[in-house]
């Protein structure tokens, strides 16, 4: 019969409008991300030894970080810059730290509206966000 | 009146236009709404991927390859590493092979739907698209929790994997698994069995046989046209010898075929899934390789089978950490060419079937 594939459409948009919502309402409701998600960088400064190694995992030269030497001739982290605007956020820096210093974070809230905060200066990030957990 | 009597009419479609999936251009020229030819422009979303691995390490190279088929990463990773560790002969552990299978055919699921909810959208079926793509989301929740992205995921290193799936993986992989009979019976029910749906696809676009042959075409486009091969079974690369599963082919030719053999590859998919979560070893997930990778000098040529047809990488190697020349054998790309030979006396409201029944993704096309 024609028609029959319409109905048996029809059937199934009914059934589906009575079911449970699928969707969020995002801005009201934040959804509850995976703690593996890397949608945002976060650094600990403490932990950090300046060892260069997520600069040279970085496939697009984000990350330039500096460092001085202390008392004890132990290197010390200085600057720490990431250039956003040029990152895949692909998290190779995060997975080739070796004191995790560097993590992936979930703020997903990245939006911005002038292109000089694309440069983050991630010691200052850390301090104002409090520490990474 | 005959066509060739009626003035020749130039129309732009796209590259901004709902039906052209990504940044895709064709100037079509219509006698009436007769198409006699399609020029394919190209080249809006080109990257320089092939130059630009030139000057990035082997292995960070991988997260660019996400971005060819942007609909199916996990494979793009797959091709990718599997070429690089074919190279340097490296073998890998059991367990990140069986979840390189699961990965690449959760993203063999994921892309179909991409396709079949795109193919309803473009035949103005926007409820069908929104069952593909809430389906879809499950997948994309599952690669967000093992790799933390939903779309370029990045999951695959050279010797193995990047991560564990967490213990939240495996019930959410059953779930979806046992939740799919039901989901095709959907997409059947809103949109395959539809009148309106098979009258717009049905014997549109026919490609037949010979001429996919001759045109290289690989794929589902070449498995609805009636060609029995698949790179998983014409040359089975990692361990797809160890399952049993069909390769789904359909001889209608047409647009309505070449859209519904992706059900059947859903299905067949889910299989393999099925299997692969039954056998699954324990053990590591990354073989012993070497921080700085560095391939022995020589030329190696690899290919699997992406969702959308054959996709291959072709790598020459002096020695260094960076490749001296990438190739890659996309597979969209040479599945497009037969867009204006087949499009050729349909009207224009054809041509927009033909190309969404194609399910080029334009990442993959421009590189």
């Amino acid at each position: 019969m024609f028609g029959k594939g319409l109905l048996q459409g029809l059937g199934i948009t009914f059934k589906r409008m009575v079911g449970p919502n699928i969707t969020e309402f995002y801005p009201e409701e934040k959804p509850n991300l995976p703690t593996r998600v890397r949608s945002s960088m976060g650094l600990e400064r403490d932990k950090c030894i300046s060892c260069n190694m997520c600069a040279m995992a970085c496939p697009n030269s984000v990350i330039k970080l500096t460092s001085e030497k202390n008392e004890a001739n132990k290197k010390v982290l200085k600057t720490y810059h990431m250039d956003v605007g040029r990152c895949l956020f692909c998290g190779m820096c995060a997975e080739v730290c070796p004191t995790k210093a560097l993590k992936v974070t979930q703020e997903f809230e990245n939006a911005i509206y002038e292109p000089e905060d694309m440069q983050w200066d991630m010691i200052k990030r850390a301090e104002r966000k409090g520490k990474v957990e | 009146m005959s066509i060739e009597k009626t003035e020749e009419l130039i129309l732009n479609m796209g590259p901004q236009h709902p039906s052209m999936h990504g940044l895709f251009r064709m100037v079509v020229h219509l006698a009436g709404e007769t198409v006699t030819n399609i020029e394919p422009k190209l080249g809006y979303l080109h990257r320089g991927m092939e130059k630009l691995a030139e000057s990035r390490t082997y292995s960070q190279f991988i997260p660019y390859t996400d971005r060819l088929d942007y609909l199916a990463s996990p494979h793009n990773n797959w091709a990718y590493v599997q070429t690089v560790e074919k190279l340097m002969g490296v073998e890998i552990p059991e367990r990140a092979e069986y979840l390189r299978v699961i990965f690449g055919e959760l993203a063999r699921i994921a892309s179909h739907q991409v396709c079949i909810a795109s193919t309803a959208l473009d035949m103005a079926g926007w409820s069908a698209w929104s069952y593909a793509f809430r389906d879809r989301e499950r997948i994309c929740d599952m690669y967000e929790m093992t790799a933390g992205s939903r779309l370029t995921v990045n999951i695959m290193r050279i010797g193995g994997m990047s991560a564990e799936p967490p213990e939240e993986f495996w019930p959410a992989l059953q779930s979806f698994l046992d939740d799919t009979p039901e989901m095709l019976e959907e997409y059947y029910g809103i949109f395959f069995g539809n009148e309106i749906a098979m009258g717009r696809l049905k014997n549109v676009g026919i490609l037949t046989k010979e001429m996919a042959e001759n045109l290289s075409i690989t794929g589902p486009v070449l498995r609805a046209s009636g060609v029995d091969y698949d790179v998983r079974k014409a040359e089975p690369y990692s361990i797809y010898e160890r399952f049993d599963f069909d390769v789904p082919v359909r001889t209608g030719c047409d647009s309505y075929d070449r859209t519904i053999i992706r059900m059947d590859e859903i299905v067949e998919s889910i299989k393999i899934i099925k299997q692969a979560v039954r056998d699954i070893p324990g053990g590591p997930i990354m073989a012993k390789v070497p921080k700085v990778i560095k391939p022995p000098v020589g030329e190696v040529y690899h290919r699997v089978e992406n969702p959308k047809g054959e996709l291959g990488f072709y790598i020459v190697s002096d020695g260094t950490t960076k490749p001296t020349r990438l190739r890659i054998r996309p597979a969209t790309f040479i599945n497009l060419q037969m867009l204006p030979i087949v499009a050729k006396g349909w009207k224009i409201q054809d041509v927009v079937a033909i190309f969404a029944t194609l399910d080029a993704v334009l990442g993959e096309v421009d590189k």
